[in-house]
């Protein structure tokens, strides 16, 4: 068929810009996805396997895992309750806390990880005191735990925000109308309601929780097999010269990156199909 | 249960959505708040729910107080404009919610809970609909439902937000009817909140009309049309004709500028006579338009620089046998004046246009 | 709380309660904290450290290397978002799904996967290097890591603007004789270049506090391929405290002015259609000024 419609681009530039862009893609996405994996068993799976097996490899597997729940319940009480109060009510002020909730993302981690070092290190404000009282916060878990929080925290309150200004007031108060009391409104309405964009947000600051380099490298002191996590354990590897070793670890934070990615559009999709729904409920009917 | 509105105003800044209204609602009447958007009829109505509290004045349930009485303990049904239906449940467990939250002394056994939320989905004929979502529902059914819901928890005072207003309008007709009915039926009063007069004047026992933050005229759909209190009553409710006046000797005078004071008359265009020959007091005019709607015919005259409508009956418009282009008289048969201050001027049995 | 600021429902002072302390004690304290330790220094010798010579580079080396990723995001980001949006292709979901990778692979992952790809025997580095282009370990290393890192945000910030294009107005353009082109520099290109813009400037925001993706990649020879987080670092390493902190504050009021600008921008281009009053109001509103 010769005929193209009005607003359709010649095939040739269609045929360019898809090269184009799907060229890009693979060099600087695809590429890099299949050479960890490559590396990672460049010497054969069992050469690989024993990699995955070294301790020091498995305890910062845990470490990972640990830090990123310990952070979770905070980033979901936070989340809720900071979203909570920004889309359901009108107070002064509003959009700066707004912009505070930003605030990481335009912090390097590196700065970030320095700004508690200030606080809690040797020389920081509160060092003296905690070396008094024998707590160690800096090259320490507590540290890496404090620094991740200020790292991830956005990411549940910035998902929820939208969604609930979306939703607006009206089955909430609908629910204490017909007599229902706070906890009650919480669990059986507004919970429901947000769960697809709370488990989104969830997913979101868990994998950044898990993948975190910079700030987590400040405050850790890369203590072998106590302050390190996988990501800092691929750079130990890696400047180890064990290029192995540290493809293995970084093929299981790869493996963690696609559950991410899958987790993530089924989730996105969901939440399309409430918004549509949602859309259906609120669009009044033709007149 | 009867409702007692005293001096209650309210702001949203500098906005003032309402001014010091008073209002009575006796048990087991039908009200309707009746106003433009941004009269604050809506404001109102959620300030008697709870959903929004007073600057000043205060609300009495039943001769109790009740200003500060929280929204869930205010044995309220709200109905709201986009029915709120919680979208995560099934029509059964949306009606069953009011039940299922009650404190767990007072709440229903859940057989109890089945027969009485049956029971209200058959009152509002929807119990075929049980389990579907509410997004399932065409918009008739939503607001059923969400009748039923509120009335799940069988309240005193039924308050309704624009209870038809996003529905289309074959469906509004047939609500409007069903929900005159299931108030006479269950015996409570309720509120709702329209900008439709016709809505207003069918449905409703009493009219509120609303301006501004403030209440223009409460009263009969009769009184509110046939003897507005205000000139925007007036021209909210129906078509009328606007003729600038003064008062003279007790006479609306239309067109005589020497007069005392500016006054304004107003004229339904069914209260119009039209005649081929000259009227005593009646003005020349000659025909515009001439459009058969239903049972009425609509003729637009033209007075000057002046359109003037008038409604005549089928019947007389044939008998009349108006041609676009000719020469007309008219007069009014029932007019009413108001002054500069907005305040109706009483004029002598007889009101006429004088040269 | 007075009678009247009575609100039905409920949790407002827990949750914005809740929600000031936690911000308080996990970011104003912090960055407070941070530039009261600075202030010891003094104004003059912060200037002093930011300007020294090293410092300088690192910041040459950091805005300059952050500026061309941004650059090339924003051409080949406007590329990917448009046959996202308008091209069908097999695999396409997959794709889109993708896009989001280097948001969800750590960027120690992505640092150095990136430099054994690049590398005088990678992948990619055998065949590049012959050329006599050197990109591991020297700033153009730099410019790849950051690329990768800053990908999705001109895609994602784009793909929605692309979306919500009318073909109506396309249409209507190609009926009155435009040429495709000709549509697309005068229509679409305006509506879609503040989302463009707005891509731009978060990619470059995250692009200069990035650290874990650059320095295996970037060789991190002073003065030549040292980003100012890894300089940030190194003076910490080295119990020079303060020095890294005269960086980090220097480097926090330049991500602030970027977040500024960033949010300025979103308000434009959420606002700059919203100005849909009737021509005799704006026309008044522009007499009352004239």
């Amino acid at each position: 068929m010769k005929s193209t419609r009005a607003t359709q681009e010649p095939r040739w530039v269609r045929y360019t810009l898809l090269s184009v862009g799907l060229g890009f893609l693979f060099f600087f996405l695809g590429l890099p996805l299949v050479a960890v994996f490559v590396e990672a068993l460049a010497q054969g799976l069992p050469v690989y396997l024993e990699a995955l097996k070294e301790p020091e490899t498995r305890s910062a597997i845990g470490l990972t895992v640990g830090i990123a729940l310990a952070v979770l319940p905070f980033n979901i009480v936070f989340g809720v309750a900071a979203a909570w109060a920004i889309a359901k009510f009108d107070f002064k002020g509003k959009s700066l806390l707004i912009t505070l909730i930003d605030l990481p993302f335009a912090v390097s981690p590196v700065v970030a990880g320095l700004i508690f070092i200030l606080l809690f290190g040797a020389q920081g404000t509160f060092g003296p005191w905690l070396a008094e009282h024998d707590l160690k916060i800096i090259f320490a878990v507590p540290g890496m735990i404090i620094a991740t929080l200020f790292i991830t925290f956005p990411f549940i309150a910035r998902e929820l925000i939208p969604l609930m200004q979306s939703q607006g007031k009206d089955e909430e108060e609908a629910a204490v109308s017909l007599g229902a009391s706070g906890w009650q409104m919480f669990w059986r309405v507004t919970l429901p309601n947000i769960k697809w964009g709370l488990l989104y947000g969830v997913i979101l600051s868990n994998a950044r929780a898990m993948g975190e380099f910079g700030a987590v490298s400040v405050v850790s002191g890369h203590i072998r097999g106590e302050t390190n996590t996988l990501p800092l354990h691929v750079e130990i590897l890696y400047n180890e010269y064990n290029a192995i070793g540290a493809f293995a670890a970084a093929s299981i934070l790869a493996l963690l990156a696609l559950v991410t990615l899958v987790a993530k559009t089924i989730v996105e999709w969901r939440m399309k199909k409430e918004t549509e729904m949602l859309n259906t409920v609120l669009a009044p009917e033709k007149t | 249960m009867s409702i007692e509105i005293r001096n209650i105003s309210k702001r949203f800044g500098n906005f003032v959505a309402l001014d010091n209204i008073n209002l009575d609602i006796p048990t087991g009447e039908l009200v309707a708040l009746l106003g433009p958007s941004g009269c604050g009829k809506t404001t109102l109505l959620r300030i008697i729910a709870g959903m929004e509290s007073a600057d000043q004045g205060e609300i009495l349930f039943s001769g109790a107080e009740a200003t500060h009485l929280h929204a869930r303990d205010r044995n309220v049904g709200f109905v709201f404009q986009h029915y709120a239906l919680f979208r995560h449940m099934t029509v059964f467990e949306n009606v069953a919610f009011g039940l299922r939250v009650k404190p767990r002394k007072e709440r229903p056994s859940d057989a109890e809970i089945k027969r009485r939320v049956m029971e209200l989905l058959g009152l509002v004929q929807l119990d075929w609909l049980a389990d579907r979502y509410p997004s399932q529902l065409s918009g008739g059914q939503r607001q059923r439902i969400a009748l039923a819901r509120a009335l799940a928890v069988e309240p005193k005072v039924l308050l309704l937000d624009e209870p038809f207003g996003a529905l289309d309008t074959k469906v509004r007709k047939e609500l409007r009817r069903w929900l005159r009915r299931l108030h006479d039926e269950m015996h409570i009063s309720s509120v709702f909140v329209t900008h439709d007069q016709e809505e207003a004047l069918e449905v409703a026992d009493r009219v509120v009309v609303m301006n501004h933050g403030k209440i223009e005229q409460i009263g009969s759909p009769d009184e509110v049309y046939s003897s507005p209190a205000s000139p925007f009553v007036y021209q909210f409710l129906g078509n009328v004709n606007v003729f600038h006046s003064r008062v003279q000797g007790g006479y609306a005078e239309v067109e005589r500028h020497e007069a005392s004071e500016k006054t304004t008359a107003f004229v339904r265009p069914h209260d119009i006579d039209i005649a081929l020959q000259p009227l005593e007091d009646g003005l020349q005019a000659t025909v515009q338009h001439v459009h058969p709607i239903g049972p009425l015919v609509r003729i637009e005259l033209q007075h000057n620089s002046e359109i003037v409508e008038v409604e005549l009956s089928r019947e007389r418009h044939e008998a009349l046998q108006l041609v676009v282009g000719q020469a007309v008289w008219f007069r009014p048969r029932q007019m009413r004046v108001f002054g500069a201050d907005q305040l109706p001027r009483s004029t002598p049995e007889k009101q006429a246009f004088l040269f | 709380m007075a009678a009247k600021t009575h609100r039905v429902l409920p949790g407002f002072g827990l949750a914005l309660g809740y929600t000031l302390v936690y911000l308080s004690l996990l970011i104003l304290l912090p960055l407070g904290g941070m530039v009261l330790k600075a202030s010891e220094l003094g104004f003059g010798q912060i200037i002093d450290i930011a300007l020294s010579e090293r410092s300088l580079a690192a910041f040459r080396v950091t805005f300059g290397a952050s500026l061309i990723a941004a650059l090339i995001n924003g051409f080949f980001g406007l590329i990917v978002a448009w046959i996202l949006v308008r091209y069908p292709f097999p695999g396409k979901r997959f794709v889109d799904a993708l896009v989001d990778l280097p948001f969800a692979l750590p960027t120690a992952v992505a640092g150095i996967t990136l430099a054994t790809l690049y590398a005088g025997n990678g992948w990619l580095g055998r065949y590049i290097e012959p050329l006599g282009f050197k990109v591991a370990y020297t700033p153009w290393g730099i410019v790849v890591a950051l690329t990768f890192i800053t990908l999705p945000f001109v895609v994602r910030t784009l793909q929605p603007v692309i979306e919500d294009i009318e073909t109506e107005v396309e249409e209507a353009a190609a009926s009155l004789g435009a040429s495709r082109w000709q549509t697309f520099v005068k229509v679409i290109f305006p509506a879609i270049f503040p989302a463009l813009l707005t891509g731009f400037a978060l990619a470059f925001a995250r692009a200069v506090g990035e650290y874990g993706s650059v320095i295996f990649i970037a060789g991190n020879l002073p003065l030549i391929s040292e980003i100012t987080p890894l300089l940030i670092i190194s003076k910490l390493e080295q119990y020079d405290v303060l020095g890294a902190t005269a960086l980090a504050v220097v480097m926090l009021g330049l991500s602030f002015i970027l977040l500024l600008a960033v949010n300025v921008l979103q308000w434009w281009t959420a606002n700059r259609h919203k100005n849909n009053e009737p021509l005799e109001v704006t026309a008044a509103k522009a007499g009352g000024v004239a």
